[in-house]
């Protein structure tokens, strides 16, 4: 468990940070209209806090075709000289000269193009040699990126055309202090004039970006990673303390020749370590072995990259905490049960210091339940281990429905409106008057950025009038937008920029121009990370006039969807459902679901591990009972009976506990982990919960069955000389 | 006609060098009613032929006979069927679970599958009869070791077996709660059930109706020996039993 944590943990915290440092991402990507390259550089060179510049020239919407594969929606970037911005992961980087290029690692593994093999583009009447392939972890990979991208040499293209220039319309910035981009940012825009929609993506904003793909799974999963380290913790704990529980009387008769406790203690815990260092790197590496496949599909998905090697680190780090809890966990009780009378441990230590408490029933299912209950340090342990493997076992089955929901239901966004029609806001009222239509209100959304550091995009929403009757995003703080000139914004975006009630946002629009709201109230948003805000159509039509709204549509509960759509056809609009937050991209979901089913059924092992555990040690402890009930006739039967109370006098408690767990507490950290901007909360619903108590029942009857078998094999005289 | 019959009863523990032949060609007989006592030095192997009798252990050879069925070579399921219904265990540490009184210890025998019909009634008459009544709401710490022998003995007559197997009854018992638990026993007996006793207690030789002297791994008798005597006549002799 420990070894899938850190490894899924480890990768993908760390997955951004590793594909930007090893394709030496820019610290700021300017976007702008085609300008001359040495136009562009007489600008650019004059920045201050500059280190390095490159530039490109991007072409969209180009043709590609390898084999049977096709794309009309190409990406071509011309690389001039310098940095270039992205990783070469096969093959060779372009060199200037016409006939070689690079694709994008998505577009190679979607199209299986491989080194050497040949690529049509849209601009060349031959195919030219894929010569590399490569990782540019400024966006995320073909196909979850809709348009597949591969890289050209800008010299090679300029000798082909010579004489003619190739004007650029990209600009890769390096700067020396990446803690001040925004003094450079702030002086590109003021040294901008005469140049036509500029945009600046900064490497904060890249990473944004990619977080929009899938950034809430990720971080949930990169929380549930967190969450499983305690467990695990946990686990290792009770696992090691149980063991010397089971020693007492040895540590009594030692104790009684003479060893000194230090003596005693330290072979306890080296001991353990010696047990715990073999298991330890094998669970550590088997763990991390079955994380490894999914956890790499999902980088390859986000266009980053594995951390290889870097994964020893943690790994390491993983075996000295686990052998050093172990060690820990086996020296602590033993310096406890060396400080007890040895009289008292001789005589069999737990039960010997006070009376057993009585049993609640004569039955040999309810002597089960008696005996699981005996021993209360170890039976707290492990009901505490098994909940939070439950617990976790839960979350892990609300991520997945929490996945579902991302994908398809508006509400998680806080939409009310599950339809939408790209019609003339005139049209409103028609629409409103369709049968089976609740509400309806034109909706404008534009793509702006802040405009006093520019890296940060804002995904500004207008709606006339109360917006809240067709979206409404739980509010934070403040109120809501009342007049024009007011913004509510997201907490994603109030966090990143600072914002309070009260504050000013200031944005510039797709247009160029700038559009400034007064701050009223802060949102819990989900949708672009809560890197919205909701304001009112005037002031932001008055900066982007020829903003085309969309018309979003309530419908009555039960309304005939199929004869509103035939009725806005009508209108000419084809209407759209309103999926969720996360991408509909089934590659990726297939691939976090792979991630999320290798946790879950490592969790399970672990589940059934410690139930086995559990019932193994007081079988072991209980040999002359068993064997007495033996004796007189007890069959497998009785005795799996038996062990089954034992199992379920532990796991009821644990489940319930688990449950409560999960809801009380894994499901809001880890929902506040993910997406403290948003009202997101895995917590499991009641038909996961059955799932889990089914789950855990399945586990439990395997565990008694498996442990009652072995018990019975084993001859019953051994069991009544054990006394 | 024998309750208990054993014929040629071999069994070895160790391997190699190590082996060591506790039974060799042993045999037995007890009828309907005959107390048995069987003693022999420490390690000698009566342990381990009232365990062959009560099918708690196999034999290497040797055929066993309880209540008319052969129980050698059973499968476990059969035997710890034979022993619910045929076979009653009385052990020297008593064997109670700690964490039920004296009397649901008693009726814990009557819960299994394969209990005698009744059994539950029989058990509370058993404790009332051993006169274990008063005590039957107390766990095992807070009985004495005569009352805990006296529960282990009732639980072992729950199901009202034909054969009791008592392995050291009175070895952890002071010599009163050790002559009441040996009265028990022969009452037992007397009310129509084999008994075969294990100990090195004389008092217990003394309520047998015979002594078996386990020598070499062969049983020996050893009822016309002088009480005094280590090597009584029968077993220098070499006689056989049967």
């Amino acid at each position: 468990m420990l070894g899938t944590a850190l490894s899924v943990g480890y990768s993908l915290a760390t997955g951004f940070e590793r594909a930007a440092e090893a394709a030496d991402l820019p610290d700021v990507i300017a976007r702008f209209e085609f300008e001359d390259r040495a136009e562009a550089d007489r600008r650019v060179a004059a920045l201050p806090n500059l280190e390095a510049r490159a530039y490109r020239a991007e072409s969209t919407r180009v043709r590609l075709s390898h084999g049977t594969n096709s794309s009309e929606r190409g990406v071509v970037h011309l690389v001039g000289p310098g940095r270039r911005g992205y990783a070469i992961v096969e093959g060779r980087d372009v060199r200037d000269r016409p006939g070689e290029l690079v694709v994008e690692r998505g577009l190679a593994e979607e199209w299986d193009v491989r080194v050497g093999e040949r690529l049509n583009f849209e601009f060349s009447d031959v195919p030219w040699r894929v010569v590399g392939i490569a990782v540019g972890p400024d966006n995320v990979a073909f196909p979850l990126a809709r348009a597949p991208r591969i890289y050209i040499s800008l010299t090679a293209v300029e000798r082909i055309v010579a004489p003619e220039p190739i004007l650029v319309n990209l600009a890769l910035i390096w700067t020396r202090d990446p803690s001040r981009v925004d003094v450079t940012l702030q002086q590109a825009r003021a040294t901008s004039y005469g140049v036509d929609d500029l945009r600046f993506v900064t490497r904060d904003g890249v990473r944004v970006l990619l977080d929009q793909a899938a950034g809430i799974v990720v971080a949930l999963l990169v929380a549930f990673a967190v969450i499983t380290l305690v467990a695990a913790g946990v686990m290792l704990g009770v696992s090691a303390h149980a063991d010397v529980q089971r020693r007492l009387q040895t540590i009594g008769v030692q104790r009684a020749l003479g060893f000194p406790r230090r003596t005693i203690v330290g072979a306890h815990a080296v001991a353990a370590v010696l047990v715990a260092l073999p298991a330890g790197v094998v669970g550590l590496a088997a763990g991390a072995l079955i994380a490894a496949g999914p956890t790499a599909g999902l980088l390859r998905v986000l266009n980053e990259l594995s951390p290889g090697a870097a994964l020893l680190g943690p790994l390491a780090a993983g075996l000295v905490l686990t052998v050093g809890l172990v060690g820990g966990s086996a020296a602590w009780p033993a310096w406890r049960a060396t400080r007890r009378a040895t009289v008292a441990l001789l005589q069999g230590a737990e039960l010997g210091g006070r009376a057993p408490k009585a049993g609640r029933g004569q039955g040999f299912f309810a002597l089960g339940m008696t005996l699981a209950r005996a021993r209360r340090g170890r039976f707290a342990g492990t009901v505490l281990v098994l909940a939070a493997c439950v617990g976790v076992v839960a979350l892990l089955l609300a991520l997945a429905s929490l996945l579902g929901a991302l994908r398809n239901d508006p509400g998680t966004l806080g939409k009310r409106y599950d339809t939408t029609a790209r019609l003339p806001a005139a049209l409103t009222g028609t629409v409103r008057e369709l049968p089976g239509v609740k509400d309806a209100a034109p909706r404008y959304v534009a793509e702006a950025a802040d405009s006093f550091a520019l890296g940060e995009p804002v995904r500004l929403i207008a709606m006339p009038g109360d917006h809240t009757k067709l979206e409404a995003a739980p509010l934070a703080s403040g109120r809501r937008v009342a007049a024009d000139g007011e913004a509510e914004v997201g907490l994603g975006l109030a966090g990143a920029l600072n914002l309070r009630v009260g504050g000013t946002l200031a944005t510039q629009l797709p247009s160029g121009a700038e559009a400034r709201f007064r701050v009223v109230g802060i949102v819990r948003a989900l949708e672009r990370e809560g890197r919205v805000a909701y304001v009112r159509p005037p002031r932001l039509l008055a900066g982007e006039p020829g903003l085309e709204p969309e018309i979003a549509i309530r419908l009555e509960p039960g309304a005939d969807r199929a004869a509103l759509g035939r009725r806005l056809r009508a209108l000419g609009a084809e209407p759209a459902r309103v999926g969720g937050a996360t991408s509909s991209n089934a590659g990726l979901l297939d691939t976090l679901a792979a991630l999320l089913r290798a946790v879950a059924g490592v969790t399970a092992l672990v589940c059934l591990y410690a139930l086995v555990q559990a019932l193994t040690l007081v079988a072991l402890e209980r040999r002359p009972t068993i064997a007495v009930l033996r004796a007189t006739g007890a069959g497998t039967a009785t005795v799996a009976f038996l062990l089954a109370g034992v199992v379920l006098a532990t796991a009821v408690p644990a489940v319930l506990l688990g449950l409560v767990l999960e809801v009380g507490v894994l499901a809001p950290v880890v929902g506040r982990l993910a997406a403290g901007y948003a009202d997101l909360s895995p917590r499991v619903g009641v038909a996961d919960a059955v799932l889990v108590a089914g789950g855990a029942t399945v586990l439990c009857a395997l565990a008694a069955g498996w442990v009652a078998r072995r018990t019975v094999r084993a001859p019953v005289v051994e069991g009544l000389r054990a006394e | 006609m024998s309750t208990v019959s054993a014929r040629g009863l071999v069994k070895t523990f160790g391997r190699g060098r190590a082996a060591r032949r506790v039974l060799d060609d042993a045999a037995i007989d007890v009828a309907a009613g005959e107390l048995v006592a069987v003693v022999g030095r420490s390690g000698s192997g009566k342990s381990t032929l009232l365990h062959l009798l009560g099918g708690l252990d196999r034999a290497e050879t040797g055929t066993i006979e309880v209540a008319g069925e052969r129980i050698d070579g059973r499968s476990e399921r059969d035997l710890a069927r034979l022993r619910a219904r045929h076979i009653g265990f009385v052990f020297q540490f008593f064997h109670l679970v700690p964490e039920l009184t004296g009397g649901e210890n008693v009726a814990l025998a009557a819960r299994l599958p394969d209990a005698a019909l009744g059994a539950a009634r029989h058990a509370a008459a058993l404790v009332e009869r051993l006169g274990l009544a008063e005590a039957a709401g107390r766990r095992p710490h807070e009985l004495s070791g005569g009352e805990q022998q006296r529960f282990a003995l009732a639980r072992a007559l729950v199901n009202d077996p034909a054969l009791v197997l008592a392995d050291e009854p009175t070895g952890n018992l002071d010599p009163a709660a050790g002559a009441l638990v040996l009265e028990l026993l022969r009452e037992v007996a007397d009310e129509g059930r084999a008994v075969v006793l294990v100990t090195h207690d004389d008092g217990a030789t003394a309520t047998a109706d015979r002594t078996l002297r386990l020598h070499e791994g062969r049983l020996v008798n050893v009822a016309l020996a002088p009480p005094d005597s280590p090597f009584p006549p029968s077993a220098a002799r070499g006689e056989r039993v049967a």
